[in-house]
């Protein structure tokens, strides 16, 4: 049938901008919407095994894009679909609790990654090896730094092997050293997740492992295809 | 249709509708499926709340005694010498209506209060109002062990109607579920909502038998009848009556009234939270 893992088909989203109460009774009496539009009418379909990547500047709406795949934000026109289990990594470490010690955090954060008990016993000491903390992983983590944080955080994250994975910006956490590691394992993960969608400003990675990137500008996509031809674009769109 | 074919998982519609009438059985099954995430998010609750305190988990014992004793002060200047249970069926009644209030500004508050995780992850929003509420009665029902030290003090034998005592606290957890989850998305759009929700808790608490008791209401008559008819007082007397070694010992009308609330305000807040929470996350 399909080959494709994802496909999002005329999506388009709106944010409500906040008002109080009484304008916002006087808008709907007038039948008047105060709106952002994030997403307009975009259609995207990625194969399965496909390594997209997603540019565009700061506030064009890739992320937004991204949580759509993801079932974050519910479209307001068209749907979205996906084949397969999907993983979104973005902001290592949410839900991390400040007085529980690394442990009991990575088992925390795998179960808001969508982990079950069994999967993430039989996946921990893998992490915990993976995090290089030590014997800090038996202490809170409001003892630990901000890189020791993300260090567990990739840990986790990385440990989940979804068939769809979706990456916002989660590249370059930790020392030099860790960064590499971190970079060596995402790419790993990159290939054994066979599907994969970057949201990403570092264009020189996305060019080597991406097989098609997107570039979205003001909620609608303006270009899709080669990668140096898309990147030239993003650049020819900023002159 | 090859062999091949079947290998890959088929297209799915992502966030797809579920329908708003099966929202009160589907959210059981929803919560039974992400059970180890529900208990580890209610271990976090739980042991954020009493981090860096000396006395911990004691706290919660501590609490509800330190306001009974407020409470009865008050009682006993306002009204003279009430009987010698009177501070017991305070400190119950303040947990059990401690139970209930908490677990409702939590329930109101855990879509707002989570807004960078919803922005993050997904997983089923159900999960947040329960969590708030299950960590509020994990709470509660820690603090209930006082009645350990009552038992002893005033030479009451234990029983098996103890067993109350941990039902009416859960059932009193499960009302602010059903109540909140009907405003926890509105909540987003407008956060008046978790304020009125305070006035609310607090009007509640007087109007509910948390100083006065459901026996001290039918001696008065006509009013008294009509304030047992509030569904919180069947909890708090279950819970009160449990310690006494019996079973709810309350015309049976009001239980009624009571459990229907109960199951009314989970099937309606089941359903409103389904509707609107898809929604919600765009005003956080």
């Amino acid at each position: 049938m399909s080959e494709n893992a994802i496909e999002v088909r005329n999506v388009t989203l709106h944010f409500p901008k906040q008002r109080n109460a009484f304008i916002m009774l006087l808008d709907v009496l007038k039948g008047k919407k105060r709106r952002f539009t994030a997403l307009k009418n975009v259609s995207i379909e990625v194969k399965r095994g496909e390594i997209i990547g997603i540019i565009g500047r700061n506030g064009c709406g890739k992320s937004t894009l991204l949580r759509v795949m993801a079932g974050i934000y519910p479209p307001d026109e068209g749907k979205s679909f996906v084949a397969g289990e999907i993983s979104l990594l973005a902001g290592l470490g949410t839900g991390f609790s400040p007085h529980q010690t690394g442990r009991e955090n990575a088992i925390l954060y795998g179960s808001i990654l969508g982990h079950n008990e069994e999967e993430m016993k039989s996946k921990l000491p893998e992490i915990i090896e993976f995090s290089e903390l030590g014997t800090f992983i038996d202490e809170p983590i409001r003892t630990y730094s901000a890189g020791m944080k993300a260090r567990l955080g990739l840990a986790v994250a990385s440990a989940i092997n979804p068939d769809i994975l979706l990456i916002d910006e989660v590249l370059g956490v930790g020392d030099p050293n860790f960064r590499e590691k971190s970079k060596k394992k995402i790419l790993s993960m990159v290939e054994g997740a066979g599907t994969v969608v970057i949201v990403s400003h570092s264009f020189g990675l996305m060019k080597s492992i991406c097989d098609r990137l997107i570039l979205v500008h003001e909620g609608v996509i303006s270009a899709n295809g080669d990668p140096a031809e898309v990147i030239q674009a993003y650049h020819t769109m900023n002159d | 249709m090859g062999g091949v074919e079947q290998a890959f998982p088929q297209l799915r519609e992502v966030g797809a509708k579920t329908s708003v009438w099966k929202a009160p059985v589907s959210t059981i099954s929803e919560l039974f499926s992400h059970r180890f995430l529900v208990r580890n998010l209610i271990r976090r609750e739980v042991r954020g709340r009493y981090r860096n305190a000396m006395l911990g988990y004691l706290w919660t014992v501590i609490e509800p005694a330190l306001l009974a004793i407020v409470y009865w002060f008050l009682f006993v200047m306002l009204a003279g010498k009430p009987d010698e249970m009177y501070p017991v069926w305070v400190l119950l009644g303040v947990v059990t209506w401690g139970c209930f209030g908490k677990s409702l500004s939590a329930t109101v508050n855990s879509l707002t209060g989570n807004a960078r995780t919803l922005h993050l992850v997904y997983f089923p929003r159900t999960i947040f109002p329960v969590t708030a509420v299950g960590a509020n009665v994990v709470v509660s029902l820690m603090g209930s062990l006082v009645i350990l030290p009552i038992l002893y003090i005033y030479q009451i034998p234990p029983t098996i109607h103890l067993i109350w005592v941990p039902i009416g606290i859960f059932l009193s957890g499960l009302m602010a579920l059903g109540l909140g989850m009907m405003m926890a998305p509105l909540n987003c759009v407008q956060r008046d909502v978790a304020h009125f929700t305070r006035f609310l808790t607090r009007a509640g608490f007087f109007v509910s038998p948390v100083m006065w008791t459901a026996e001290m209401a039918m001696e008065r008559g006509t009013w008294g009848a009509y304030a047992l008819w509030n569904p919180m007082a069947t909890p708090i007397t279950m819970v009160r009556h449990g310690l006494m070694g019996k079973s709810i010992d309350l015309p049976m009308q009001y239980v009624y009234a009571s459990m229907i609330s109960i199951l009314l305000f989970w099937i309606i807040g089941t359903m409103i939270f389904n509707k609107y929470e898809r929604g919600a996350v765009k005003y956080l």
